[in-house]
């Protein structure tokens, strides 16, 4: 039973943390919690189950060629809502990515309609369902390995991406000063839309996974996912790349256990108490700077 | 237009909204929507004390409106407490956990207090929705009486023959009603607005280094702003509760905080005279939009759709609101007005 429960927490908080990463980026750049992030997640998943029903394309074309419209979803998310408002004040932006978080979400239910699908589970590999191997009581399914695989590896790419290459040096370095950065001459549009593009990718990839591994899709799936991996960001301290995946697994771990051992019906509840409790009692989270306002 | 002939318009508008219940051709529903127009007037104007004079993003209103709800429908059920005395106790119980809420996350910069405002109203609901023993949960909780005016402990010691005991009944007594809680409430945003509170707020709104500078406790302002701000909204959720005689879970979603904002934000941040109007043309839209999407073969819910457009395209284009509030005491002033009659006639 324990056991079980912490490796379906496991795979639960691989996806938050992809999704959180996507918030912890935008955050770190340009200091805006991105809440449109939740609905490019739930559009990704969509996309996929329209891509293999319409275009009867495979899966793993599909998972690319998702991750690359979300990619410009979120591109284009940026420069026609955020960037005009670049020079606003907060509110103003944070108002707009309600809205635009709103728009999309019921967007989706205009072109998919409300009610829950189920992903094609033609287009999936048989061997996804069976068990990989056991563990004490627990059963690993091959769904879940390959959660774990994948989320692994975009980790460690998105690792190398900030830390190794020019443009992620650029994110570091606007994260620290925007116009310090700018007059090193970074162009700070192309690196903003370029964190909300690889955001959004990551984001993508987790939508298809909760599609499949939960085998449902809805319109409103992007906002209680949303909301968990703000939360998640949270708790690993907001700006900070592994802080997100940290928290992730951890709040995926927290929510297993809480809905198995206290109560299911607070399934939801555990997420919002943990992200209320950790911005009370310690708002930079687990990695994260202090952000307490010193005014 | 003449402006004197304007105002006497505004006021023959006001005067015949005012007077429509009393006639027989009144509509039933027509009325039920005017009174669900002030319900939330009352609540755009209790939010905008946040978002509009202090400058955060609150996500999270309907919370203190289910508390308020909740807390007048519970009391009556259970006590049969008279409304009178419930709308302060509503009013108590928003505000005290406006303060519990506020207090400590109030220090934090504003992104990490729209979140935790949004989390809160989730647990709200969640609470609402599984505490069967004391909510009924999803159920619902019915038979709630209607609001009662009761002096007969006053006429028949006056009288023995009188009996000043009325139930309201229908949707007059609680257009009346309605009416009156937009007005006190509206008087009371005014007097505060222009009170100490309100200018420390505006000064932490504008900058809140230099209101720091000269002396404004930020953390107290705040949680005060907070905490009017809950209780306005409680007591929009007392008279729902007293109104309606039903309450459920589903009333207080995610998506009423969205619609209150969104209502703000088309009136104006900071300006509580423009969430009125606001609030008129949401719920009209709202109602229009209920009969038109189903006939477009559409969830009513997809009505968000537009509500979510409006509010992106307000702050890129009218951040202040189509009603801005600044400096319109200026250009009332008579020297002004007579200062621009003298160079325009010249």
């Amino acid at each position: 039973m324990f056991e079980q429960q912490l490796i379906n927490g496991l795979t639960l908080g691989m996806i938050y943390a992809l999704i959180a990463v996507g918030y912890t980026m935008v955050y770190g750049v340009i200091q805006l919690i991105n809440f449109a992030h939740g609905e490019i997640f739930m559009l990704s998943a969509f996309l996929a189950v329209t891509f293999i029903t319409v275009f009867g394309l495979p899966i793993y074309v599909v998972i690319v060629l998702t991750m690359g419209c979300c990619a410009l979803i979120g591109v284009m998310l940026d420069i026609f809502a955020y960037r005009p408002l670049r020079q606003s004040p907060r509110l103003a932006a944070l108002i707009t990515a309600i809205g635009m978080s709103i728009f999309l979400q019921n967007l989706a239910m205009i072109i998919w309609g409300s009610r829950p699908k189920p992903f094609v589970q033609d287009a999936l590999p048989a061997f996804l369902r069976t068990t990989a191997l056991t563990v004490g009581d627990a059963n690993i399914s091959w769904l879940q390995m390959s959660i774990f695989g994948t989320a692994s590896m975009l980790m460690i790419a998105l690792f190398l991406i900030i830390n190794k290459t020019r443009v992620g040096t650029a994110m570091r370095a606007l994260s620290q000063n925007r116009t310090g950065a700018a007059l090193m001459g970074i162009n700070v549009n192309r690196v903003i839309s370029f964190t909300f593009a690889l955001g959004s990718a990551m984001g993508a990839v987790a939508g298809i996974m909760v599609a499949i591994y939960y085998n449902t899709l809805y319109p409103t799936m992007g906002y209680v996912a949303g909301v968990k991996a703000f939360a998640a960001a949270v708790l690993g301290g907001i700006g900070s790349v592994p802080g997100a995946m940290i928290g992730g697994i951890v709040l995926g771990i927290a929510e297993a256990l809480g809905a198995g051992y206290i109560s299911s019906l607070y399934r939801d509840g555990i997420a919002y108490a943990v992200m209320i409790a950790v911005i009370i009692f310690r708002p930079s989270g687990i990695l994260g700077k202090s952000t307490v306002e010193k005014v | 237009m003449n402006p004197n002939l304007k105002t006497t318009l505004k006021y023959l508008l006001l005067a015949a909204v005012f007077v429509y219940p009393l006639f027989s051709f009144a509509n039933e529903y027509v009325l039920h929507v005017m009174v669900l127009i002030m319900i939330y007037m009352v609540l755009a104007m209790g939010l905008n004390i946040i978002p509009g004079f202090c400058g955060l993003l609150d996500l999270g209103y309907v919370g203190f409106y289910g508390i308020g709800a909740y807390t007048a429908g519970l009391l009556t059920i259970h006590f049969g407490l008279s409304f009178w005395v419930i709308v302060p106790l509503a009013a108590l119980n928003g505000a005290i956990w406006g303060v519990l809420l506020g207090a400590p996350t109030l220090r934090l910069t504003g992104d990490y207090f729209a979140i935790v405002t949004f989390g809160f109203s989730e647990l709200v609901v969640l609470f609402l929705t599984n505490e069967i023993w004391l909510t009924r949960g999803p159920l619902g909780l019915p038979g709630i009486d209607p609001v009662i005016i009761d002096f007969s402990w006053l006429s028949t010691l006056i009288h023995p023959q009188w009996d000043w005991y009325w139930e309201f009944i229908g949707p007059q007594p609680y257009f009346y009603l309605g009416l009156f809680l937009v007005a006190l409430v509206y008087v009371i945003m005014g007097r505060m607005e222009d009170s100490r509170l309100g200018r420390a707020w505006f000064a932490i709104r504008e900058d809140s280094i230099a209101a720091s500078s000269c002396g404004v406790n930020l953390l107290t302002y705040k949680v005060i702003g907070f905490a009017i701000s809950a209780a306005i909204g409680a007591v929009a959720g007392a008279f729902l509760a007293r109104w309606t005689m039903f309450l459920s879970p589903d009333m207080f979603k995610f998506w009423e905080s969205f619609l209150i904002l969104c209502m703000v934000v088309l009136g104006g941040l900071g300006n509580f005279k423009g969430s009125l109007v606001g609030a008129a043309i949401l719920i009209a839209l709202g109602e229009v939009l209920r009969i038109i999407l189903p006939a477009l073969n559409l969830p009513t819910e997809t009505r968000f759709l537009a509500y979510g457009m409006i509010m992106v395209l307000m702050m890129r284009f009218k951040p202040m609101g189509f009603f801005p509030a600044i400096a319109t005491q200026s250009r009332k002033n008579p020297i002004l007005i007579k200062l621009k009659k003298d160079l325009g006639s010249s």
